[in-house]
């Protein structure tokens, strides 16, 4: 007991920086009411400039005052961009547009450091303070210290000052706000600035205390930010305070209860966070505060295949130059073919989300994590002597049975209730779920020999990878074409009519529940049939090309190319090969400069992209065509 | 024999506000009954709990004698209960067909790996559906509009493809929310004269909820005037007009 109270108080000062790092959420929500998935970037960058400040001599506190800036900085900068797009939710992609483009500046400026810099101390470990049981060092009692004092500050600014006063109004009411002389703009643009600057000094806080500094840990951090801010309902200060620290005491506790048990499992922490996510927003609902979060993307519904000789040439030009001819010609080598197999296996990636977002609605921030559990899943199949078609079925089986589990809450949850949910599912599949020995292998690659490709004709080891080709473009294809003509459908067209009107299509007799759930169990299996047909290709499963970052970049692909085109989907494909290949050969997520300048520029599109056209590049390009020609006369619609 | 439709002392409160208190009536085969009242009386309310969309806090909705009243809206759909809405609403981004397509459905059965896999079950589906969805629009003489996406079209002939898309369901009982609001008094005429029309030829039983008296008095059998979530009267629509308290309803003051 004694043990467990020593951890408990032990995780105090780690818990007051989730809660400084939610505090900085909390903040930008209560004003603009959007959710600030960059935190923890934010944090990362200021950790990363304070610590390479303080090795150039420096001294600690001008550094960490410049750190803080620069957190005020990219917080006024996001409110830029995020002020021309309209919609809580889209709004919140470009706040994932942003997670992008900070891990990727900070890759590329300090990438001899990564993953290696020794963080600078703040301050001096010793001389330690006692607190009863145990003795917290000066840092980490600064940290606890720092943290109450600025919460409590806040919320007392938030309560006094005119300020505060005007936050409210502007979250509550922003267009009669406006009438009543509030300047909208500037006190968004202050909450902003507020919260990132907050953001900033949590990541330079909790680097000494972490005692490392790579690209993932600090932006990982944000799903218990999450968890806080999820705790302290998005509104209440002192509350998200009270969440973080106890987010922050429990976590050990629940480790070394853990560990005991399985002394391989990672990621305890994370998981940890992930259930109180969810246990938080099931019961945000209960609490009946719908206003909670709201808004969605605009009903994009999906374009049907394009019709018109133009259009159908030009469509089947592009999949035979892109995908089919480099299969048919001989003389291609094995690296292009496998770069083929690749875009079409991204390619399904991006597809099965046009698939969840242009026709169910729903934005999924884990797809993924689907592709993990069919890599995985194909895996463990084989393992137990199932051949490798099959298996790649079961592992897709397997993914749309996941799918349909995230999927259960998001009958109940706001589209951007789901984002925070499976956000955080892709923070813990990252430290957990790929970790996890039944799950993963120990080694964490699980082989995925398939014989039928690679052994076709031992002497021809080539002909083994262009079957493979055909087989993952040809699968590719059948998916592609039945996305896009999937409104004739049955299910596809209750899907479609669900986006109009809910009661509506119950009252065509069509379960609601139903029909949204078979709509994430689609997309589950085709980015798990996606995930093992990778795992085939690179005769093994591992999690390191399914990260979150992963998931985030498979998003901002599949609105950077516009969710309603399934052509856009083979372009998504295109991408993400092309990213991979910048990295070098197959995807392991290298943390080296072209990685970073990949994501950099991802998040850079994505963001461009949502503050220019929110159909995506699709719908820009098409509207620009559109201008260009004549239009058509409307059809006539009197009796 | 059991009527179509039967309410028996309905009730839905909201917080501490009774929306519906205490309404009973019933509908029988082949009969219209109209519910009549002043704004927020508690009309759509009761729509809304018979097809399932809001749940009764007390009393019970019966279908043909057997109690749906937890019977979730689309296994009501199932059981011969159709409904239009007040404010329409039909699937944007469809055209006419496709809209009524997803309601004649209903008597299709093609699954989802049917869908993606394309076995013959899927042409079979679609075939049925399509058939089935043009034979409603010839029926009420709407098939020129069969390929005009829902949104472009104004509201008198939207609600007129919200009433077709109704009957691709093959309705026991129609449930109509104002189906006349919105239209101009020739407009208005037609539409009285199309609903005549299918009930001679469907026989189906409807409720219809309608402001303008004219609509009400030549189509409906049977009257029910609801004001604040109570049945105030009921009877022959000629009686019920001249009963004093439903004047002193509608126009505030003793007749
Ligand atoms: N979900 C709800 N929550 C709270 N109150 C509601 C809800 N739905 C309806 N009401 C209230 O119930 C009352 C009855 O509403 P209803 O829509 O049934 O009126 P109505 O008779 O259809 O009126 P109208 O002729 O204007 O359509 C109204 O006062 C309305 O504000
Ligand atoms: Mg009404």
């Amino acid at each position: 007991m004694r043990l467990y109270i020593a951890l408990a108080l032990g995780g105090l000062p780690i818990g007051a920086m989730y809660a400084l790092q939610a505090l900085g959420i909390v903040i930008v929500y209560k004003t603009s009411r959007v959710f600030n998935f960059a935190t923890g970037a934010i944090g990362l960058a200021c950790a990363y400039n304070a610590s390479s400040l303080v090795d150039h001599g420096v001294p600690i506190v001008p550094a960490i005052a410049v750190a803080v800036a620069l957190g005020v900085l990219i917080g006024i900068l996001m409110e830029l961009t995020v002020r021309p797009v309209r919609g809580t939710l889209t709004r919140t992609i470009v706040t994932l547009g942003w997670l992008l483009l900070l891990q990727g500046v900070v890759g590329v400026i300090y990438s001899s450091q990564v993953g290696t810099n020794e963080p600078a101390r703040l301050l001096q470990p010793d001389p330690f303070i006692s607190l009863g049981v145990l003795q917290y060092s000066q840092d980490q009692a600064a940290v606890i210290g720092i943290a109450i004092a600025l919460s409590v500050g806040l919320a007392v600014f938030f309560r006094v000052t005119a300020l505060g006063t005007a936050t409210r109004a502007v979250s509550e009411a922003p267009d009669a706000a406006k009438l009543l002389g509030i300047r909208v703009d500037r006190v968004n643009l202050v909450a902003w600035g507020i919260g990132g600057g907050i953001s900033g000094l949590s990541g330079v806080l909790i680097t000494p205390l972490l005692n490392k500094l790579d690209t993932t840990t600090l932006v990982i951090f944000t799903v218990q930010a999450l968890a806080a801010a999820l705790v302290g309902r998005l509104s209440s200060l002192p509350l998200t305070l009270a969440g973080g620290i106890l987010l922050g005491v429990v976590q050990p506790v629940v480790f070394r209860f853990v560990s005991t048990s399985f002394p391989s499992v990672r990621g305890t922490d994370e998981l940890t966070a992930l259930v109180v996510v969810l246990v938080a927003l099931l019961l945000f609902r209960r609490g009946g505060r719908r206003d909670a979060v709201s808004g969605g993307l605009e009903p994009v519904p999906i374009r049907p295949l394009p019709t018109g000789r133009v259009a159908i040439a030009s469509t089947v030009g592009v999949l035979l130059a892109g995908l089919v001819l480099p299969l048919v010609m001989d003389d291609v080598g094995n690296t292009s073919r496998s770069n083929i197999t690749q875009t079409a296996v991204w390619g399904m990636a991006v597809l099965s989300l046009v698939l969840l977002v242009g026709v169910v609605g729903q934005v999924s921030v884990c797809q993924a994590v689907f592709m993990a559990c069919g890599a995985f899943g194909t895996g463990i199949a084989m393992l137990h002597g199932v051949p490798f078609l099959l298996a790649i079925f079961l592992g897709a089986l397997l993914a749309a049975a996941v799918a349909t589990l995230v999927g259960l809450p998001a009958i109940r949850l706001e589209p951007l209730e789901l984002a925070i949910a499976t956000l955080s599912l892709a923070f813990t599949a990252d430290r957990f779920l790929y970790s996890w020995v039944p799950f993963a292998s120990p080694d964490s690659n699980r082989p995925v020999p398939r014989p039928g490709f690679a052994s076709l004709d031992p002497g021809h080891a080539a002909a083994g990878e262009r079957n493979y080709a055909w087989l993952v473009v040809g699968l590719f294809l059948l998916t592609a074409f039945d996305v896009a003509s999937l409104r004739r459908g049955r299910t596809g067209a209750a899907l479609t009519a669900l986006r109009s009107s809910e009661p509506a299509t119950a009252a065509m007799g069509f379960s609601v529940t139903s029909v949204k759930l078979r709509g994430f169990a689609a997309s589950g299996f085709i980015a798990g049939l996606a995930g093992g047909l990778y795992a085939g290709l690179l005769q093994g499963a591992s999690g390191a090309p399914f990260d979150f970052t992963r998931s985030i970049t498979l998003l901002a692909y599949a609105v950077i190319v516009g969710v309603a085109s399934v052509p856009g989907a083979i372009v998504g494909g295109f991408i993400v090969t092309l990213s991979t290949l910048t990295i070098g050969g197959t995807a392991e997520v290298a943390s080296g400069r072209s990685a970073s300048t990949v994501t950099l520029l991802t998040g850079a599109l994505l963001i461009g992209i949502l503050v220019v056209a929110q159909d995506g590049l699709f719908g820009l390009l098409s509207r620009v065509f559109r201008f260009r020609r004549p239009q058509r006369e409307p059809v006539a619609v009197t009796a | 024999m059991a009527a179509r439709l039967e309410l028996r002392d309905v009730g839905v409160r909201f917080g501490t506000f009774d929306a519906v208190d205490g309404v009973s009536l019933k509908v029988h085969a082949g009969e219209v009954v109209g519910l009549i009242g002043p704004n927020g009386a508690g009309k759509t309310v009761t729509f809304n709990v018979v097809t399932g969309l809001q749940p009764a806090t007390r009393g019970a909705v019966l279908l043909d004698g057997v109690d749906v009243t937890r019977a979730p809206a689309h296994a009501r759909t199932g059981m011969g209960l159709a409904r239009t809405f007040q404010v329409v609403q039909l699937f944007a981004g469809m055209t006419v067909l496709e809209n009524l397509m997803v309601a004649a459905h209903r008597f299709t059965s093609a699954g989802v790996v049917t869908d993606a896999l394309r076995l013959p079950g899927r042409r079979r589906a679609l075939a049925a559906a399509r058939e089935r969805a043009s034979a409603v629009l010839a029926f009420l003489g709407l098939q020129h509009l069969s390929d005009v996406e829902v949104s472009s079209l104004p509201v008198g002939q939207a609600r007129l493809v919200e009433l077709a898309r109704a009957l691709c369901l093959k309705p026991k009982v129609l449930l109509l929310d104002e189906p006349a609001s919105g239209l101009d008094p020739a407009e208005t005429a037609d539409f009285v004269a199309l609903l005549a029309e299918v009930r001679a030829t469907l026989g189906c039983a409807m409720l219809l909820v309608e402001h303008d008296m004219g609509v009400v008095m030549p189509l409906c059998d049977h009257l029910v005037v609801m004001n604040f979530g109570r049945v105030l009267a009921s009877g022959r629509p000629a009686d019920v007009r001249d009963d004093p308290e439903v004047k002193t309803a509608y126009l505030g003051t003793p007749a």
